[in-house]
């Protein structure tokens, strides 16, 4: 048994956290874009570290991927990655008033896949009586090779990857995103007894 | 009296919070349901007095529980407890008939002030 196999009431817990979140960063994407978010249940799935490339095959043909790290009290910490599919990529270019300049699409990209890794982070740290700081955003190259690389570079060994499927809805257009974060085993037992904290009062 | 309470969210943590929120002369007779389909079921077959709900869930949401109530003319005090705390979405809700929008997670203070405000208390 891993140290992050959850129980249903472990899981539904975290997803609860999640949710909350979740909730706040959308209406963050909302005040940025200036429009109504439809949000959608996310879904939640662990992946181990020696699967991670297996499980992200898919999303490594992302045109975008935005990482950022994180650092909170009691070896909470660990590295979030936004991942843009291409043909979402394309509405998000028109949503953020993209025309032709590449720089200017590189950089409000950041900003919005800061902005929502931020506050989903920061209102997922206060639910479990944490803090976070937060290392600058950066964008990579989205091929598997620069990711490994990026990775690797990390000062601390990742346990586990908690992949966010994060889908929005705006109004007349509509992206998906993942959100995956990486966090290394000691955060994850720590999260694991705040949850358990958190079951004993109910 | 007791007062017939229906709580819909499709978290068993959120149900349990809003439970545990409830002044003790709403705690009595208290029926719980995991998504919009469930809620609908429930309201259409039994009289309920106070219906809270939470709006991003399966099968059908919060919004469709409203527009559902609605158009079934299916009447009684709703309080949405939502993470979607969109200004939008408070406005919709309300729209949809909901007396009063609380974000999650629910606080057992706000959660009364709101009873009270709307009679419930």
């Amino acid at each position: 048994m891993s140290s992050f196999d959850l129980t249903e009431d472990q899981q539904d817990c975290l997803q609860e956290l999640i949710n909350v979140a979740m909730g706040q960063a959308s209406d963050q994407l909302a005040r940025y874009l200036d429009t109504f978010v439809y949000l959608k249940v996310p879904s939640i799935e662990q992946v181990k570290s020696e699967h991670l490339f297996e499980t992200l095959n898919q999303d490594l043909k992302a045109t975008a991927v935005v990482s950022q790290g994180f650092f909170g009290y009691e070896g909470i910490r660990g590295e979030a990655l936004l991942m843009y599919q291409p043909q979402d990529s394309h509405r998000l270019a028109d949503l953020l008033g993209y025309e032709a300049d590449e720089l200017t699409f590189d950089e409000q990209i950041i900003d919005l896949s800061s902005i929502l890794t931020t506050t989903f982070l920061n209102v997922f740290a206060s639910q479990i009586d944490n803090q976070m700081s937060y290392s600058a955003p950066r964008l990579l190259s989205a091929n598997q090779g620069t990711i490994s690389e990026h990775l690797n570079q990390q000062s601390f060994n990742w346990d586990l990857a908690l992949k966010v499927r994060i889908s929005y809805q705006v109004t007349d257009y509509s992206f998906n995103c993942d959100m995956v974060l990486l966090i290394p085993e000691e955060a994850i037992n720590n999260i694991k007894a705040v949850i358990d904290r958190i079951l004993e009062d109910f | 009296m007791s007062t017939n309470v229906l709580i819909c969210d499709d978290s068993n943590l959120a149900r349990k919070q809003v439970l545990r929120s409830l002044p003790e002369s709403l705690s009595n007779n208290v029926q719980l349901a995991k998504n919009g389909e469930e809620a609908l079921e429930i309201l259409r077959s039994q009289s309920m007095d106070v219906l809270f709900l939470d709006l991003t869930m399966p099968v059908i949401d919060g919004l469709g529980v409203l527009q559902a109530m609605q158009d079934e003319n299916i009447s009684l005090p709703v309080f949405v407890i939502s993470a979607d705390i969109q200004p939008e979405m408070q406005s919709r809700v309300l729209e949809l008939g909901a007396k009063a929008f609380l974000r999650k997670p629910v606080q057992q203070t706000t959660l009364n002030e709101n009873l009270q405000l709307h009679g419930l208390l």
